[in-house]
């Protein structure tokens, strides 16, 4: 055989490969999402937005209260999570690079992106929960918060690379201090890449059920109160898909759905940001 | 002889503390004239130009000898930095318009001063864009992003960012080579039609561009000046044989 006919049998080889591969991953993808289309979709019931939670083995039970609990909790993760993520970010890309401590924190945030978030949730079980007796809302916020730094912190700090150096240059060459720099020049050119690392975080923690087993922990309960054990729509999935009741797998399917929902309009809207992004 | 607006004296300048790349410079610059600053690249050109402003001082390991006389003192000592690179501006290589409005743009420097009336600032927008000769480009979409502009114009949009906080000096680091040759002849004129308002040095490798906008030319080599004339005579009649076989293409 030649060296072209052997090439492209390498290459027709490869290609196959790499396309069972790739159908293989989006087939249970598709699985998954019919699977929770199917059962989901048929469960919805206006009952679930407005109604608590139902005694046990009683009809007539909704998640409002999870519902409440899971905006609750994700609304202070985020406010914990996106100053810290976006802070860091740009200490790393402008005063920390070339720094052993920059290039540091930065390998370190690679590998906390990669870390269980059960681990995060046994933490702050020890470091929050632990120490003050009891779960609580606030501690849920604080592991999803920790969950969202480094995905914010890097996002960030490349986002900022992506501004080129001579714009700041040109801003230091007109006599701007550092900071004005960064606040009205480097923030403005990076605006829209940070907003979407900041979306795609909130997508990353919205189904995050480990981290709040041990932290927030569930009731069954409406409640607004921060400091108490709070109900959120992932545990809630977990307790009410190992009940034995029938209406408890319904409202477990509708929440995984609007979850799934959720996180794909994020995704979504975030892409369509960068791409929208990039047009102009 | 015109007055001296900057006045080098045995300028040495190191990267990294010990790599030198500008050796014992000594030159003086007029007021309201053209100076250009010619040879090959690594030459120290553009890291002369960029001690004019301190612009090294956004890196580290950087370290100046020497004395740069602006004003009446040196600049190298200067601590206010940032006053001082409002009365030194720089227009770079590739043009640098900030993620704003062409408006903003211009006025961005004029409220890094304080200036905040809006009117005030109108009139310094209006005034620094008809200096830079876009005034009639952009005169009814100012509002809109500054990115939208022609590579040209975003340059001398530029020009007029620097322009409008009224700067002694302005640095043009090879301004017109990532420009086609309208867009260039443009900016050349304009430099030329700018040096009664301001002091222009420009870092250039088109030796033809030299000739036709400077007063003064200056030719380095290896961190050296070699030499510095009028422009007339510099690529006429060159005192050195170095600057000689440079202009006439037989090296770099």
């Amino acid at each position: 055989m030649d060296i072209i006919g052997r090439r492209k049998l390498i290459n027709v080889v490869a290609l196959t490969l790499a396309c069972v591969a790739a159908a293989l991953g989006l087939f249970w993808l598709l699985f998954i999402l019919a699977d929770i289309l199917r059962h989901g979709l048929g469960s919805i019931t206006w009952e679930l937005f407005t109604n608590e939670a139902a005694p046990p083995g009683m009809a007539g039970g909704g998640l409002k209260h999870a519902f409440i609990g899971q905006l609750l909790i994700t609304w202070y993760a985020v406010l914990i999570g996106v100053p810290l993520g976006v802070l860091g970010g740009t200490y790393l890309a402008e005063y920390g690079r070339n720094r052993a401590i920059g290039r540091f924190i930065s390998t370190l945030s690679d590998i906390m992106i990669s870390v269980p978030s059960i681990v995060i949730g046994t933490f702050v079980y020890a470091v929050v929960v632990k120490p003050s007796g009891h779960f609580s809302g606030y501690a849920g916020a604080v592991a999803l918060a920790i969950i969202m730094v480094p995905v914010v912190l890097r996002t960030t700090e490349e986002m900022i690379n992506l501004v080129p150096w001579e714009i700041r240059e040109a801003a230091f060459a007109l006599g701007a201090p550092y900071y004005k720099v960064i606040i009205q020049v480097v923030y403005r050119g990076a605006a829209t890449g940070i907003f979407t690392g900041v979306l795609l975080a909130i997508a990353r923690i919205a189904g995050e059920t480990a981290p709040l087993l041990f932290t927030s922990f569930n009731n069954m309960f409406l409640t607004t109160d921060m400091s108490e054990s709070m109900p959120s729509l992932t545990v809630t999935i977990y307790q009410y898909a190992m009940g034995p009741y029938d209406d408890w797998h319904q409202m477990a399917w509708a929440a995984a759905f609007i979850i799934t929902a959720f996180i794909l309009l994020v995704t979504v809207l975030g892409r369509l940001i960068i791409r929208w992004k990039y047009k102009h | 002889m015109a007055e001296a607006v900057l006045v080098v004296n045995d300028l040495n300048f190191y990267y990294n503390g010990t790599v030198q790349a500008v050796k014992g410079l000594s030159m003086t610059v007029e007021r309201h004239s053209v100076t250009a600053l010619i040879g090959p690249s690594g030459c120290g050109k553009t890291t002369f130009l960029r001690c004019i402003n301190r612009m090294h001082d956004l890196y580290p390991g950087h370290r100046y000898e020497g004395e740069i006389i602006f004003e009446g003192s040196n600049l190298l000592c200067r601590k206010d930095i940032t006053a001082l690179r409002s009365r030194i501006g720089m227009v770079f290589q590739k043009p640098t318009p900030f993620p704003m409005s062409i408006a903003d743009n211009i006025a961005y420097g004029l409220k890094l001063q304080g200036i905040k009336n809006r009117a005030e600032l109108a009139d310094r927008v209006e005034a620094a864009l008809k200096q830079a000769a876009l005034w009639e480009e952009v005169a009814d979409r100012l509002k809109q992003p500054a990115s939208g502009l022609s590579g040209g114009q975003q340059q001398r949009l530029v020009i007029a960012r620097a322009l409008a906080v009224q700067p002694d000096i302005i640095l043009f680091d090879e301004p017109t080579s990532a420009l086609d040759p309208i867009s260039t002849s443009k900016i050349e004129e304009l430099m030329v039609e700018l040096k009664k308002d301001v002091t222009i040095i420009i870092v250039t490798h088109n030796m033809q561009q030299a000739a036709r906008i400077s007063d003064r030319t200056a030719f380095m080599y290896m961190g050296e000046l070699i030499e510095v004339d009028a422009t007339d005579k510099m690529f006429t009649n060159p005192a050195r044989q170095l600057t000689e076989d440079y202009i006439t293409g037989r090296f770099g």
